[in-house]
């Protein structure tokens, strides 16, 4: 395949969501030397019509948005980038371009609940994000540990039932007896969390949806004093419109 | 409410049950259900279930046919659930149907008030209308959650308020094994001890499968607590399908049949003959936006099936309700429940959670929308009445009195029957507009809020003997010192 042929084909897959064929072809890319730019953007040749990963995701927007595409489908695609940025984040960052940032999340302790963090990680990590997922039934302490070794720049809490709720703040407190509080912002979601609940409990802000999620941990990352620019905050944009329209989950 | 006359509704053919009763069988053997409970899985292993103690997310355990099928069989077909008020005794099962009102929602709304964070002034106004209507006959658990009383100890407020505030049967809390056990030893000092209350049994307590394959810690500490106190559990798979279930609804129903049978085998291993229910809560995802919807044909058709299976099993069934994905109680969230009352009556439905008040995907209890409930409710009990063949019921003599052409307002039969003989509604209007308009031109839920208002303003509290209630209330100030005393010191 030719350069131009694999970012029309990466553009086609990742469009279908072909997790596999997109991470290959990004591969077979790298293996031909283009440039990771290219692969994200889609190169010089506009009028070759659709080609590389953030146009790709842009269209699986359009079409989300026009009621073609549905969650599944978006999931895919979303998937599709995770698997080539995957390979792409360490060349585009020894080419200079800023990494997106570090983030934990994880389901609070005495719940088992974790659909809607899950979509919310893969949003994320399409988006750029590092994500480092500590699963279901998170103590506290755990959190914090998490915290301590991997020094992200947001933690995550999940809460599905009003009765594991209440450890969103728990965390807080033991974040701030860590010493941690004001290293790290914290955002909390889950079906029964609203805004009101999250900012008494202590947090940084609330996500009611996996793609208001990727845009708050990009406001946190920014407000971190380095605003980001670049291919990878690109990318956040790209995921960000793509799943602007997506209900609560 | 009992004894319908109306036949039950079977969706599906026999070998269509047949089919999906095998391919459980294979789930459970072959897949498997993981339970994140150490005991759970010894009792498990000892019984003959194969066992992964590594498997992720949790032990993963595989069931022998035989063995599944030998423990539901020691379940008890029906059983006599009792009340402080004798006259409100239920029988779970049969041609039984117990109603319930809705079960955990963080959130209120009313007409004067708006969507709001419920309190546990709200939790004792929704136990007094499920007091209050003849209609409910179970007064429910987490009407709505008291977010305004501390996480550790709410369990003791709400217990005592459903112990006091009514006398019907009522739901245990399952948060924790150490809440489970406030709450039988609540009811304890209610029903005249522990012996007595695991012969009377008082309270259903409900215990959600985290489908996918797969019961979470608390629950299970629950769900060991009340079954060894004899309190019967309502075992329910929580399926939205498309995201915790496949998006085929034949597949669905393999799955929440499998978890079902799965808590209940588990169940009666702990102690044999515990009165259990088999729970269905199977709607399906809005696959467009991933956001869980209600009243849909595909969870009316589910329900129907799932009614089917507990009747192969011999087990009472749950499911069903006035569920409703509508953030008002609107036009939407009255055909949202009108589609899930329908087949939920249909199906001969025994324990009916979410009779009333559910709104928002059950994220909140309304008040207004708990009264147009209940008028269903009153209507599809008229509707599972039957139709009287009787002299009186053909009415023969009024076609002796009134020929071609005439009137039937006054003839012998209509005088003797015209009171009783049509469902009077609660809340829908059928005056002519004229009539309507004068009277202020009020919408439904605008009716229906004077009637919750109404209800609330001629509550009675039901009488309880004074050295009851002392107990009760000395246990709930003496836990609450220990609970909060336990929390300073973490």
């Amino acid at each position: 395949m030719t350069p131009d042929e694999i970012l029309q084909q990466m553009y086609d897959n990742t469009v279908l969501g072909k997790v596999a064929d997109v991470t290959n072809l990004t591969k077979e890319g790298l293996a031909l030397e283009m440039d990771p730019l290219d692969m994200l953007y889609g190169g010089e040749n506009k009028e070759l019509g659709g080609r590389g990963l953030l146009p790709a995701l842009q269209e699986v927007g359009r079409r989300f948005e026009v009621g073609d595409f549905f969650v599944p489908e978006m999931l895919m695609s979303a998937k599709a980038m995770q698997g080539a940025l995957t390979l792409l984040r360490p060349l585009l960052a020894a080419k200079g371009e800023k990494t997106v940032g570090k983030i934990v999340m994880g389901t609070v302790k005495g719940d088992v609940h974790d659909i809607g963090k899950n979509l919310c990680n893969i949003m994320m990590e399409g988006a750029g994000f590092e994500v480092i997922d500590l699963g279901v039934n998170v103590s506290p302490e755990k959190f914090v540990k998490a915290v301590q070794d991997n020094q992200p720049d947001v933690v995550g809490f999940s809460a599905f039932l009003t009765t594991t709720m209440p450890m969103i703040k728990v965390n807080i407190e033991q974040l701030k007896k860590a010493g941690l509080r004001d290293k790290v912002k914290v955002m909390a979601g889950g079906a029964p969390v609203t805004a009101h609940y999250a900012e008494i409990s202590g947090t940084d802000g609330y996500a009611p949806d996996a793609s208001a999620t990727a845009r708050l941990a990009k406001q946190f990352v920014g407000s971190d004093g380095a605003v980001p620019t670049g291919a990878l905050v690109d990318a956040i944009a790209a995921v960000e419109n793509m799943m602007s329209v997506v209900e609560p989950t | 409410m009992s004894i319908p006359n109306a036949p039950l509704y079977d969706y599906l053919p026999n070998e269509g049950i047949e089919t999906i009763h095998e391919m459980t069988l294979r789930v459970l053997e072959e897949f498997g259900i993981a339970f994140n409970h150490d005991q759970a899985v010894d009792i498990l292993e000892r019984a003959g279930c194969q066992v992964d103690r590594d498997a992720i997310p949790a032990p993963l355990v595989k069931f022998p046919r035989g063995l599944v099928l030998e423990q539901i069989g020691k379940a008890p077909r029906e059983f006599t659930m009792y009340a402080r008020n004798p006259q409100n005794n239920v029988v779970l099962g049969g041609k039984h149907t117990v109603l319930a009102p809705v079960y955990g929602p963080p959130n209120v709304q009313d007409l004067d008030k708006g969507r709001r964070e419920a309190t546990l002034e709200d939790y004792r106004n929704f136990v007094k209308l499920a007091q209050s209507v003849p209609e409910i006959h179970n007064a429910g658990g987490v009407v709505c959650e008291p977010n305004d009383e501390p996480q550790a100890t709410r369990h003791l407020d709400m217990m005592h308020a459903l112990l006091t505030l009514s006398d019907k049967t009522f739901m245990g809390n399952v948060v924790s094994g150490e809440n489970a056990n406030d709450c039988v030893e609540l009811a304890a000092i209610v029903f005249g001890g522990r012996d007595k209350l695991a012969q009377t049994p008082a309270m259903l307590s409900l215990i959600n499968v985290n489908s996918p394959r797969l019961f979470d810690t608390r629950m299970l500490d629950s769900l060991f607590v009340y079954a060894r106190a004899r309190q019967p559990l309502l075992i329910t798979p929580f399926i939205l399908a498309g995201a915790m279930s496949p998006v085929a609804l034949g597949g669905s129903l393999v799955q929440q049949n499998a978890e079902a049978l799965a808590g209940i085998t588990l169940t009666q291993l702990i102690n044999p003959g515990t009165p259990v229910v088999y729970g269905s809560f199977l709607s399906n995802s809005d696959m467009q936006s991933g956001s869980p919807a209600f009243g849909t044909p595909e969870s009316a058709a589910a329900l129907l099936a799932s009614a089917q299976l507990a009747r192969k099993y011999k087990l009472p069934f749950r499911g069903g309700g006035g569920l409703t994905s509508s953030k008002v109680a609107d036009g939407q969230a009255m055909w949202e429940a009108s589609m899930t009352f329908w087949p939920t009556f249909l199906a001969g439905t025994n324990f009916v959670l979410h009779a009333a008040g559910w709104l928002e995907s059950g994220l909140t209890s309304s008040y207004e929308k708990f009264v147009m409930d209940i008028e269903l409710c009153r209507m599809m009990q008229v509707f599972r009445g039957g139709i009287a063949l009787d002299e009186e019921g053909l009415a023969l003599d009024a076609f002796a009195e009134i020929g071609p052409g005439g009137y039937f307002f006054g003839a012998a039969h209509t005088l003797r029957h015209f009171r009783d003989a049509f469902y009077r509604p609660l809340l829908a209007d059928v005056q002519n507009y004229t009539r309507w308009e004068q009277k202020g031109a009020e919408t439904a839920e605008m009716r229906a809020q004077r009637v919750w208002k109404k209800w609330l303003r001629e509550y009675a509290p039901p009488p309880m003997d004074a050295g009851v209630l002392e107990a009760l209330n000395e246990y709930v100030a003496r836990r609450k010192q220990e609970i909060n005393a336990a929390e300073a010191a973490y």
